[in-house]
């Protein structure tokens, strides 16, 4: 069965994020489209950065271009507009601006190549898919931009895919294992205490740092644990049972708080993307005691992986898929140039 | 062939570097090989003349920079040709206003004082940046956004942690965050600037700031690949961050 039919059956939004530059989240994207012309599903697509474009910005390699086929739904800006090789028809000029253009949506009345580019913001994002669906799109694919993972945000997709190889590191099981420790974030437990879960999204607007104890919730004034470690660490006494930090969960966020409360306190975020510990920070936390609960984690639809890195080094692509494939269960993982899948997948 | 007879009408399908007379093609560099200087050298220099495509490469001066280092200084005629006329930049999309203008904008679109923070965040320890751009006597004559009326910039200097310049942005609500970067190696003005969007975003402010970043490896193709509103590269003056932050903030209603 294809990869596309087994996600478009589960998901209308999935965004497609990189755990480096040049994991292959292009060659990714193109393999979907290509699947989705055979299987006759009507795509909308949009970038959170800029693809098709044949030159990396950034490091000068070639990039892979993106060939879409008629009737596909794209979303681009006015200068790309011009650049296109495929027929668009302008379906509708959206608010979105962006620093190459207003963003438009096209239908692909000539298949061809193109050059994508979305709204830059997550919730712009969202609201590009939401129309693209509402214009007759069955699936919306999100290519994201460099290692961003903010699309990955469970509001904007409904699921991931997550390109990740040989670009990542020399070390195939340092790839492994960094891959596996995103995976392991994306799929912490939800808190599910209902009553605060209530408390958070009542207070969701504000912002603000809640703290929970027995049966009673305590809203702090403090509005973000950024550069603020050592003010959370005098509001949070050793024995909280929960704290809920609205923004980003960060190294310095977490060294404010002593090692007891560390200890006897779980954190609350609101989904996986607005945790920013490395792999390393979060084994040693890990140790220290800390748990992570989630507001609502982060499906990961399938990893791709490419063997390759523009770099010149290269792993054998049936032993990185199954290094891969033994850290993470439930999740299919592809080396989408070879076909070739983990067994362990069913 | 017909582009090498000597003429003074320049083709702008087929534009090369200009020395004597049209279409010489007349081009120098300057290097440093890691080679011990002498003959040998120069043969070098010349050889690598050749492959970056000049005809005729001629070592004009070479001088030894000691511990077997050789600076030259080369002529030779460039082969290559481009199109002028398929060139395409992008550039902000703004009408620019004066420092004046702005300042009228302000008092009769927005109708209150604008908070901008900025910073050389990341490990860059370069002010010159973001200090042309805030700084009140500005830069090249152009004064900087602490003297335009209306606006109140708070420039938090260089090295600045993107967690306390974020930080900083929440606690004064502010309306634009503007971040330079001017020194990099491997990149790392990209990765700090990707880390610096994500960390926005995660915040939750990411609808309630203009977000710009500047600096000379900065421009607007790069601005969308890293998510921020607008790039400013070099030969950009208060003004130009001016008007785009008054005009977006107006566009996305952020009054």
């Amino acid at each position: 069965m294809g990869l596309l039919r087994e996600i478009s059956s589960k998901y209308r939004v999935v965004s497609v994020i990189g755990m480096a530059k040049n994991a292959g989240k292009t060659t990714t994207l193109n393999y979907l489209i290509a699947e989705a012309e055979d299987e006759g599903l009507r795509l909308g697509i949009t970038s959170t950065g800029r693809d098709g474009e044949t030159v990396d910005l950034v490091t000068g390699t070639e990039k892979p271009k993106v060939f879409l086929p008629e009737d596909a739904i794209v979303a681009l800006p006015s200068e790309l507009y011009e650049l296109s090789d495929a027929g668009l028809e302008i379906l509708r000029l959206t608010e979105h601006s962006t620093s190459m253009g207003q963003v438009m949506l096209c239908r692909v009345a000539e298949s061809g190549y193109v050059q994508i580019a979305g709204p830059v913001s997550t919730s712009g994002q969202k609201e590009i898919c939401a129309e693209m669906l509402g214009l007759g799109a069955e699936m919306v694919l999100i290519d994201g931009a460099i290692d961003r993972r903010a699309i990955a945000n469970p509001e904007a997709s409904d699921a991931v895919i997550l390109a990740t190889g040989a670009a990542l590191s020399r070390s195939m099981s340092k790839v492994a294992e960094e891959t596996a420790c995103v995976a392991e974030l994306y799929g912490l437990p939800e808190i599910d205490e209902a009553w605060m879960r209530d408390e958070i999204l009542k207070e969701s607007n504000a912002g603000k740092i809640i703290i929970f104890k027995g049966d009673r919730a305590r809203v702090s004034e403090l509005k973000t644990g950024l550069a603020a470690g050592a003010a959370l660490g005098n509001l949070i006494k050793k024995d909280e049972g929960y704290v809920y930090i609205p923004g980003a969960l960060t190294g310095s966020v977490i060294a404010g708080l002593p090692t007891d409360v560390l200890r006897n306190t779980a954190i609350i975020v609101a989904d996986p993307t607005r945790i920013f510990l490395d792999r390393t920070e979060w084994m040693r936390l890990r140790k220290k005691g800390l748990r992570v609960f989630l507001m609502a984690g982060v499906k990961i639809a399938a990893i791709t992986v490419n063997p390759w890195s523009p770099e010149g080094y290269s792993f054998d692509s049936d032993a990185l898929v199954e290094s891969i494939g033994a850290f993470v269960s439930g999740i299919p993982v592809i080396d989408i140039r070879k076909g070739k899948r983990d067994e362990n997948f069913k | 062939m017909a582009g090498d007879i000597a003429t003074t009408k320049v083709d702008l399908t087929r534009v090369k570097p200009y020395g004597d007379t049209m279409n010489d093609g007349m081009t120098e560099v300057t290097f440093t090989l890691p080679v011990p200087y002498g003959p040998e050298a120069d043969e070098a220099a010349k050889q690598i003349g050749s492959k970056m495509g000049l005809d005729e490469a001629s070592v004009a001066f070479s001088k030894d920079l000691g511990q077997g280092f050789t600076f030259f200084v080369m002529y030779g005629k460039c082969q290559h040709t481009v199109d002028f006329t398929t060139i395409k930049v992008a550039k902000a999309d703004v009408e620019i206003m004066s420092r004046e203008e702005c300042q009228e904008y302000i008092l009769n679109n927005i109708k209150r004082n604008v908070i901008i923070v900025g910073a050389t965040s990341g490990t860059d320890a370069h002010t010159v940046g973001i200090d042309a751009i805030m700084n009140m006597k500005g830069f090249h004559g152009h004064y900087g956004l602490e003297r335009y009326k209306g606006i109140e910039a708070i420039n938090m200097g260089s090295q600045v942690p993107n967690e306390v310049l974020i930080a900083k942005a929440i606690e004064l609500n502010a309306d634009a965050i503007i971040v330079s970067q001017i020194v990099t190696q491997k990149d790392v003005h990209v990765k700090n600037l990707t880390n610096l969007v994500e960390l926005i975003e995660a915040e939750g402010i990411r609808d309630k700031i203009v977000l710009c970043c500047g600096g000379p490896r900065i421009s607007y193709e790069l601005a969308q690949e890293l998510g921020y509103d607008a790039g400013f590269g070099s030969h950009t003056y208060a003004e130009d961050v001016a008007s785009f932050i008054l005009t977006e903030m107006v566009r996305r209603n952020l009054i």
